[in-house]
């Protein structure tokens, strides 16, 4: 059960050296070269439990997306094999409608299956994880419920026939080797979702949501794609699992397979394909060698629950991945290369520039924008500077769109920035960072940069699932890119770390990489120097101006004094939410009101 | 207090009078992955009213959390009256003496003032709480008429007071402000700082984080300024060059900002 | 029909209610919604029947013995399922350990009680009909309850800690407060809620292991309509929930019951995300 050719497109710029594929793809090949062996035992049990293994692996394979990648804690994913079980075998007996092909009842399971993913998964576009969790095990027990007492149709308590699928799958073997093929297909396409931009914004969307909203990643549509992809994938394996079960009663959908298909990812380890299919075939295999223990399999799966969570929420995944045991380099400084920076961003066209008119916030009565205007223009590096509680990084939040001022007007090049739209920000190339670095720790630091640009795919989610030729011709362009925009702001070395590893300074390098991705007409930085050394202020320093070369306007928000009245064009200053000064570092340090509000005197 | 307060011979503690109230060493602290204080030393005497200035971003308030047991240590000692209080927490502190009013004037909005003070006495036995919170509501007779309001109904310069009085409750030997003048009109800072001054005469020693420089120095005895995490600067309060001094670290040598140019 | 619709609608609607507190008096001084909830009024039955039944124990004995045994095993889940997360950065750990811990409960109870739903003793054997004790048990808990807490949040200066611990933590703990004894404490007060919920509801939920999940979600659902920690919400929240599906049951049938109870959840979560009666929004950036 494993998936061929590029599984794992590994897309790089310079083509992946041999031996670096043969690593990622060797366990897969090993697995599926056992798993193309087995009929030589002969033994038809063995049959039974590797194709159980295969259907399930083909919905925890969609689970994975949804739990590892997306973050979203779906632990009531047996309603969907209940669904997709019921809808074929009700299609393929014609208790409903005359009866259909066992294909096509198939291939209707997949489509209810994928409706109702969507359906149970629409309070996660909205509301927290535990509301999720929630309705999913809601629906769960509302199946089984109306798989119980729909008696005409579902047969009730007594049951109904799976479908029977024709030669050459009617056999054991034939249909193992159906489901084995299948499961090699999930391998592949879920793969080629988990290495594409999708992936990355799935990951990104659950480790820092508000850094994926500004590379422009919209959470609703991708999340939706990837509901129906699993829940097509739950309801066929449905399908399959009431052909394999020749008869199924709500008793054989039980919370207990529920638990398992979901451990078996979290087991398996978050963002990975390989640990949630070791974990499947781990959690299929446990009960049948350790029999005696059966009663008590769903404790053990609970209590492995509990402690995976409690002592390795990495999983299987963490400790197989090579990016946790690659050696750091000692001593390593961050060294930008503002030369590489006209290479990566090119000169920005002429551009009007960003106003904002008028701008008046408030907190609960609290105005914490008082009527600010502030122009920014390109190839001007700008500082906003003031006291605690002044308003700065507000500002900020309402020109990236996270605030919604209650009046005032921005516009961009000329035409008008709608306020709120945090989403919509990339798009007018508008680029920032944050005060705290806003990173997805699991993933490697190149991952993290490349989500930066993730609004310039055009390859859909079709040609991602099946990787067909533009989608890898785009992920190299990306993977170029952000090698280039990792040189540039000097991470070029740690390229293929996982980003957790990386100190403080370093994340904050990397987050200026990943606005820069974007090749953005402003760039946004807030406090980009606290937490740096005086070195590394120095180097951001030149990295900064470097960047307002390439024609691109910088907002900077900053304490540092010296860093500000360093390299500012222009400088306003906040206090209480309104300008009490604006002009060029000169005329800024002889204002005496600004002097003694920034000291506070 | 002059600056004579921290001179070598002072500091090995001569006389009972003369051991600080609060020592801290090479203090570092921090939030996960970023390191905050480096190396912060200070030390305050008993009746001694302290400023702590510097800019934003500069870990005052981080040091206060520090000292108070709200945020763990990563190095460095802090000792209150002799006591080291490394991996003791807030409760603790506050047990001994050392009380932290938080920024940002939190009062407890769905329960009443008077509550708020019982809160603040919750350790301490049932029949000393009504005297200890009349005790601390005579600072502010503005609050003590609203007892039975709730904390929300306050204004804010009115919750303020009322958790420096929650502060007050604990008859604090050591009590840290912070910012307790932000957001509040300059009448009500005087009122407020005002207590600083009554509490210095009763002896009992105040850390006075604050962004109003000239009002923080007249309640003062002596000043330290954080830039970047470090002490840069410790001087007496009404040393004469002090203002300038304090630009200069705030900005940084090379490029004195010239206050009266 | 219509009053055995209200009579069973507000019964069950009662312990819905209180599984809704359950969650509720747990997030507030924790910010964690626990699974353990429902398996909480699930020992309420359980071990009610065990207490009153099968040891034959008087009602006043197995009470107090049922409740104290679900106190304990409130503090159990902060000890275990809580704390160890509650300094993680993610903070969706919590949804997975207490799960854990709750599948443990249920399966535990499930191998050394039973697997069959067990018989749950008449308590005081008053009233017959609609006025059965069996309806009304569970309303008299759930008031019973809310004049309590009512009185421990008013009248007492622990409630008011709690209060305070709930709206904001930090300023709790500069203050000074026990924070992690009161979050012991408000563990060990939830034990007993829910266990109140299962006992007084044991005649119409039996003692059944498998009540657990059920509870969870019908429990669950007034908390999310009415706002996370908003136990008035919850208490309106649950009769209302326990109304409807009862009369959607005399009305369209079991099945739909269940079906148009999920339809109506899925719904209102989408028009009013924050609950019809409001919760604090997050800060995000």
């Amino acid at each position: 059960m494993a998936a061929i050719d590029d599984a794992m497109p590994v897309a790089a710029g310079a083509a992946p050296s041999r031996p670096r594929l043969l690593a990622l793809l060797w366990p897969f090949a090993a697995l599926l070269a056992l798993a193309l062996l087995l009929p030589l035992t002969g033994n038809e049990y063995w049959a039974l439990i590797a194709t159980r293994a295969c259907i399930y692996w083909v919905l925890v394979s969609g689970l994975n997306l949804i739990v590892g990648f997306a973050g979203q804690l779906a632990i009531g994913y047996v309603s969907l094999l209940t669904v997709g079980a019921y809808t074929a075998s009700v299609l393929a007996a014609g208790n409903l409608l005359e009866p259909l092909h066992p294909a096509l009842a198939l291939a209707a399971a997949a489509l209810l299956g994928a409706v109702f993913g969507v359906v149970v998964g629409l309070p996660a576009l909205r509301l927290r994880t535990f509301y999720f969790a929630m309705t999913t095990l809601g629906f769960a027990t509302i199946v089984t419920q109306v798989a119980l007492a729909w008696q005409d149709v579902t047969g009730g308590g007594i049951g109904i026939t799976g479908p029977s699928l024709p030669a050459p799958f009617d056999t054991a073997w034939g249909f193992y080797y159906l489901c084995l093929a299948l499961a090699a297909l999930c391998t592949w396409i879920t793969g080629n979702i988990a290495r594409s931009r999708f992936g990355r914004a799935l990951v990104t969307l659950r480790d820092a949501e508000v850094a994926a909203e500004a590379s422009g990643i919209a959470k609703p549509w991708l999340l939706v794609l990837v509901f129906l992809l699993a829940g097509a994938l739950a309801g066929f394996a449905g399908g399959l699992f009431a052909t394999l079960q020749t008869y199924i009663t709500p008793d054989a959908f039980t919370f207990d397979l529920s638990l398992l298909f979901f451990i078996a990812v979290l087991i398996g380890g978050r963002g990975s394909i390989l640990g949630p299919l070791l974990g499947t075939l781990l959690l299929t295999l446990l009960p049948e060698v350790a029999a005696p223990l059966a009663a008590w399999s769903t404790f053990l799966y609970a209590a492995l629950l509990l402690v995976i969570v409690l002592a390795i929420p990495g999983g299987i995944a963490s400790l197989i991945d090579p990016r946790n045991r690659r050696k750091l380099p000692e001593n390593r400084a961050v060294i930008p290369r503002p030369e590489l920076l006209p290479a990566l961003l090119g000169q920005q066209p002429r551009h009007a520039g960003l106003t904002l008119r008028d701008i008046v916030l408030a907190f609960g009565g609290v105005r914490a924008i008082d009527g600010l205007d502030l122009d920014l223009r390109p190839g001007e590096v700008h500082g906003l500077i003031g006291p605690n509680g002044s308003g700065k990084t507000t500002t900020l939040n309402v020109i990236s769109g996270y605030y919604r001022p209650e009046t005032g007007g921005m516009t961009c090049d000329g035409s008008p920035l709608p306020a709120g739209d945090a989403v919509g920000r990339a798009a007018r190339g508008i680029a920032r960072t944050f005060q705290t670095p806003r990173v997805v720790g699991e993933a490697s630091v190149l991952e993290n940069v490349m989500v930066g640009a993730t609004i310039e795919g055009r390859a859909g989610f079709l040609e991602a699932l099946l990787s067909l030729p533009r989608q890898r011709r785009e992920e190299r362009m990306l993977e170029d890119r952000a090698r280039q925009a990792l040189q540039a702001v000097g991470l070029g070395a740690l390229a293929d770390i996982r980003a957790d590893r990386l100190q403080h300074s370093e994340l904050r390098f990397m987050e200026i990489a990943r606005a820069l991705m974007l090749r953005p007409a402003f760039l946004m930085l807030d406090e980009p120097a606290a937490g740096l050394s005086t070195d590394e202020i120095k180097r951001l320093d030149q990295l900064i101006r470097g960047v307002s070369r390439q024609g691109i306007g910088v907002l900077l928000v900053e304490h540092h004094a010296d860093l500000i009245f360093e390299i500012c064009d222009r400088i306003t200053v906040l206090n209480l939410g309104k300008v009490l000064a604006a002009g060029t570092p000169e005329e800024i340090r002889s204002h005496k009101e600004v002097v003694s509000a920034y000291l506070g005197g | 207090m002059p600056i004579s307060a921290v001179e070598p011979a002072m500091r090995t503690g001569a006389g009972p009078g003369a051991a600080p109230v609060l020592e801290v060493t090479g203090l570092a602290a921090g939030y996960g992955k970023i390191a905050v204080l480096h190396e912060v030393s200070l030390r305050i005497m008993p009746g001694e009213v302290v400023a702590l200035l510097g800019p934003n971003g500069a870990g005052k308030t981080t040091l206060l959390r520090a000292v108070s047991g709200l945020l763990p240590l990563s190095g460095g000692e802090v000792r209150f009256a002799g006591q080291d209080m490394r991996g003791a927490g807030p409760r603790e502190a506050a047990r001994a003496g050392l009380v932290h009013v938080i920024e940002g004037h939190r009062v407890f909005t769905q329960i009443s003032v008077a509550d708020n003070l019982l809160l603040a006495g919750y350790d301490l036995p049932r029949a000393e709480r009504a005297q200890r919170i009349e005790e601390a509501l005579e600072y502010f007779p503005e609050i003590a008429a609203k007892r039975q309001d709730r904390g929300g109904a306050l204004s804010g310069g009115q919750q303020q007071m009322l958790v420096v009085a929650q502060g007050l409750v604990r008859r604090p030997r050591l009590m840290m402000l912070d910012e307790p003048s932000a957001g509040l009109s300059p009448v009500l800072v005087d009122r407020v700082l005002g207590v600083v001054a009554a509490l210095r005469e009763k002896g009992t020693s105040v850390l006075l984080v604050e962004q109003l420089i000239e009002k923080a120095l007249a309640v003062s005895d002596r000043v330290y300024a954080m830039v970047q995490g470090r002490i840069a600067l410790e001087a007496a309060a009404d040393e004469p060059d002090l203002p300038l001094r304090l630009e200069r670290s705030y900005f940084g040598g090379e490029s004195p900002l010239h206050l009266h140019g | 029909m219509l009053a055995s619709i209200l009579a069973s609608g507000l019964a069950v609607g009662a312990i819905y209610a209180l599984i809704g507190i359950t969650y509720n008096t747990m997030f507030a001084t924790s910010r964690v919604m626990s699974f353990t909830a429902g398996q909480l009024g699930m020992l309420g039955g359980v071990l009610g029947s065990l207490f009153a039944l099968r040891l034959g124990l008087p009602i006043l004995l197995a009470l107090p013995l049922t409740l104290a045994a679900c106190a304990l095993v409130g503090v159990v889940t902060e000890y275990v399922a809580v704390r160890p997360v509650l300094k993680s950065l993610d903070q969706h750990l919590y949804v997975l350990s207490t799960l854990a811990l709750a599948l443990m409960i249920q399966q535990v109870t499930a191998l050394t009680w039973s697997t069959e739903p067990q018989p749950f003793p008449r308590l005081l054997g008053i009233g017959e009909g609609i006025w059965d004790e069996k309806y009304w048990l569970p309303v008299l808990a759930c008031a019973a309850t809310i004049i309590g807490l009512e009185y421990l949040y008013r009248r007492t200066l622990v409630g008011r800690a709690f209060l305070a611990v709930a709206e904001d933590n930090f300023a709790a703990r500069a203050l000074g407060l026990p924070e992690r004894n009161l979050r012991i404490a408000s563990y060990a007060l939830a034990g007993a809620i829910g266990a109140l919920a299962g006992f007084a509801g044991g005649q119409l939920l039996l003692a059944f292991f498998a009540n657990g999940p059920l509870l969870n979600f019908y429990g669950f659902v007034p908390v999310a309509l009415g706002g996370l920690g908003n136990n008035r919400g919850a208490v309106i929240g649950g009769l209302l929930l326990g109304l409807f599906q009862q009369a959607a049951n005399f009305l369209v049938g079991g099945i739909f019951s269940s079906v148009a109870v999920f339809a109506l959840f899925i719904i209102v979560l989408l028009a009013v995300p924050q609950g019809m009666f409001g919760a604090p929004a997050a800060r995000r950036v």
